[in-house]
């Protein structure tokens, strides 16, 4: 599955990476056995070596300028395929050509000793990433003042906390002015200041033309910083694209997961109301983790009540961030849950053209007692929906343009 | 290979730099064991073989007491052994930036090799003023010339340390089979005793060693004075071929380095 990519590609001369049906296989060493084996195959040249498959079959082609954004679970490859592209790992299949200086962030503190100083360890950083010592006295300034961690820098970085040592390996790599930047989760670490900081260095690297490979779990981040976004999974491309549909398509991806361990039906607990189950379908009864906008959407619930009095019900719908859209009481519409048996109440909201913009958002229950004052439980599903349009805010409304009925008349303007 | 070194030598000095710093950092006296723990030895050896085996040198070893013959060669072997195993080590020590930082790996193992033989060349230097100062016949202005031995001794221990290092990232084992080879090697060198105590039968095969050679070489030098012969250039052709012999095969095996670690 390819979606179309947002820019316009620039000419080849231009592509700084380019990886061809690259692999990795990392080799299978346990028994001293195998480790001969192995030992003897990478001197023969063999391929016969007990392995498994860490990264398989990637084709990628980045171009000057071009944000990629990675994204995927833990040990679907993300790290393996940096590696490679930063030339730390050797692929065992494909080509891999890669031109113009890297910067690598893999890692938190990546070449710091920790029994030497930051400042120590500046210069170690530096000469790895092809400074001289010149070079580096000329930028000791810029990075110590950009990590910002005070006297810490002087102190030996095994006293560091993570954080601060992220502090000065983005330091130290923002000094190098790379052509390609590799970063590895290394945003995830640092406090709000820092990350605003690096991510607005990023920018400016960006808007100066700089080339990107971010690692990230965070979708924030791989969306306000990435042009496109490549999502591997169990080591192989799953998709690749525009950032904003692979990020929502791996967001989704996850919810399913999400739901396919929360499916069961909740056990039964104490003495108040609580929504045993709740399931999002579609029109035609198959579970429903993403919808195209304009679809039919059925929001199934059942609650349970000790008392055997039917409760009251509400259902409200956030956008992922928070913002509420809509949300109606049981009440107001006169509805009453049938009885399912056992102190149950099984109800369904229809949604029947859901009109929402594109993107994700949660639908929420509530049970109340049954007089609707007193909320008892709550429980939610996220929902992505998909689709194209510049249409802007929450939902669409429904309209059409039309001729106007307007006219100049009364006092003339001119 | 010697290009890379060039185009990395930055970064080759900074490994150097931590390697010196890292050696005796957190002990108390510091540099000072570097020359104490060698001296130590020296003053083991020399109880044992003047008191105890009571060896007696050969008249041609130019009227040298047996300390000042055994410290001619001890110190380069202390080099060249402490180089192997700190070489050998050098990969696993840092696999924490072999897995996250792309560079050339053969840099470690020189640094760690060109530290070792720069401490202990200071020491060396160091024993043999001493020795002078003591009356024994060292010819000091000769030292320039030891650099003729020991630039091949070096490059050669990189080799050795070279392909031991690739081979014990993989192989772990290969750590306790060096610690007793180095041990066998130092007895078959004529480091304790002159070449001459070798029996005729198995001199031949004795003198095969190129470490041999460099030691005997040392000491015709050092202690009686001799120049420079076209024979050493054999040293230099063995050293090249197993420094060259070493790295290929560690570079045969570095890219996968990241895989065992």
């Amino acid at each position: 599955m390819r979606l179309p990519a947002a820019r316009p590609p620039s000419p080849a001369a231009d592509v700084l990476v380019a990886l061809q049906g690259v692999g990795k296989d990392y080799p299978k060493v346990t028994a001293g056995g195998d480790r001969l084996r192995t030992l003897w195959g990478l001197l023969a040249r063999r391929a016969d070596i007990p392995h498994f498959r860490a990264l398989q079959g990637i084709d990628l082609r980045i171009r000057r300028g071009e944000s990629l954004g990675l994204v995927g679970e833990n040990g679907a490859g993300k790290s393996t395929l940096l590696k490679i592209i930063a030339g730390v790992v050797k692929p065992s299949a494909g080509t891999v050509q890669v031109r113009g200086r890297i910067g690598a962030l893999l890692e938190l503190g990546s070449g710091f000793h920790p029994e030497y100083t930051g400042r120590e360890n500046i210069f170690l950083a530096a000469a790895l990433m092809g400074l001289s010592r010149r070079e580096t006295m000329e930028r000791v300034g810029d990075i110590v003042s950009f990590a910002d961690i005070g006297a810490h820098i002087d102190e030996p970085i095994k006293h560091y906390s993570s954080g601060m040592a992220v502090r000065l390996g983005f330091a130290v790599a923002t000094a190098l002015t790379p052509e390609i930047l590799i970063t590895d989760e290394v945003l995830a670490v640092g406090d709000e200041s820092f990350q605003k900081k690096c991510i607005r260095w990023l920018e400016r690297f960006l808007g100066d033309g700089g080339t990107l490979l971010l690692c990230s779990h965070s979708m924030y981040h791989v969306q306000t910083l990435c042009s496109r976004a490549l999502w591997l999974h169990a080591g192989a491309a799953r998709l690749e694209g525009d950032s904003f549909d692979v990020t929502r398509e791996y967001l989704a991806f996850h919810e399913e997961k999400g739901r396919a361990g929360a499916q069961a039906p909740r056990p039964a607990q104490g003495l108040t109301p609580f929504v045993r189950d709740m399931r999002l379908e579609r029109a035609d009864g198959t579970p429903a983790e993403a919808v195209a906008a304009g679809e039919e959407l059925v929001v199934q619930g059942l609650a349970w009540s000790p008392d055997g009095r039917p409760p009251a019900l509400l259902f409200g719908i956030v956008r992922a961030d928070g913002t509420p859209v809509y949300g109606a009481h049981s009440h107001d519409r006169g509805f009453v849950a049938t009885g399912a048996g056992e102190g149950h109440f099984a109800f369904a909201i229809r949604f029947p053209g859901l009109m929402l913009l594109p993107g994700k958002y949660l639908v929420r229950l509530h049970v109340l007692d049954p007089e609707g004052l007193r909320l008892f439980d709550t429980q939610e599903r996220g929902i992505s929906v998909t689709g194209r349009t510049r249409d802007y805010g929450l939902v669409q409304l429904a309209h059409e343009w039309t001729e106007g009925s307007l006219r100049p008349s009364g006092p003339q303007a001119s | 290979m010697p290009a890379t070194v060039y185009t990395h030598r930055w970064l080759l000095a900074s490994f150097l730099r931590r390697e010196l710093g890292t050696r005796y950092a957190g002990s108390v006296s510091g540099a000072a064991w570097a020359l104490l723990n060698p001296l130590a030895l020296l003053a083991l050896y020399a109880f044992v073989f003047t008191m105890v085996f009571r060896v007696r040198l050969p008249v041609d070893s130019g009227g040298a007491s047996y300390t000042a013959f055994a410290a001619v060669a001890l110190w380069p072997w202390i080099m060249f052994s402490e180089g192997v195993v700190r070489g050998m080590g050098c990969i696993q020590d840092n696999g924490g930036l072999i897995r996250k930082v792309a560079f050339p790996h053969a840099l470690l193992v020189y640094a760690a090799v060109l530290s070792s033989f720069a401490v202990h060349l200071v020491g060396y230097v160091a024993v043999l003023a001493v020795l002078a100062a003591l009356g024994e016949p060292v010819h000091l202005f000769r030292l320039p010339l030891v650099l003729a031995y020991l630039v091949p001794l070096a490059l050669a221990a990189v080799g050795v340390a070279a392909a031991l290092a690739a081979l014990q990232t993989l192989l772990k084992d290969v750590e306790q089979v060096v610690s007793i080879g180095l041990t066998v090697v130092f007895y078959c060198t004529p480091i304790l005793y002159p070449l001459s105590f070798v029996p005729e039968s198995l001199r031949s095969w004795a003198a095969i060693n190129p470490l041999a050679s460099v030691v005997e070489r040392l000491r015709e030098v050092l202690l009686q004075g001799a120049g420079l012969l076209p024979a050493d250039l054999w040293l230099w052709l063995a050293a090249l071929v197993v420094w060259w012999a070493g790295l290929r095969f560690f570079e045969r095996l570095s890219p996968h380095f990241e895989d065992f670690l």
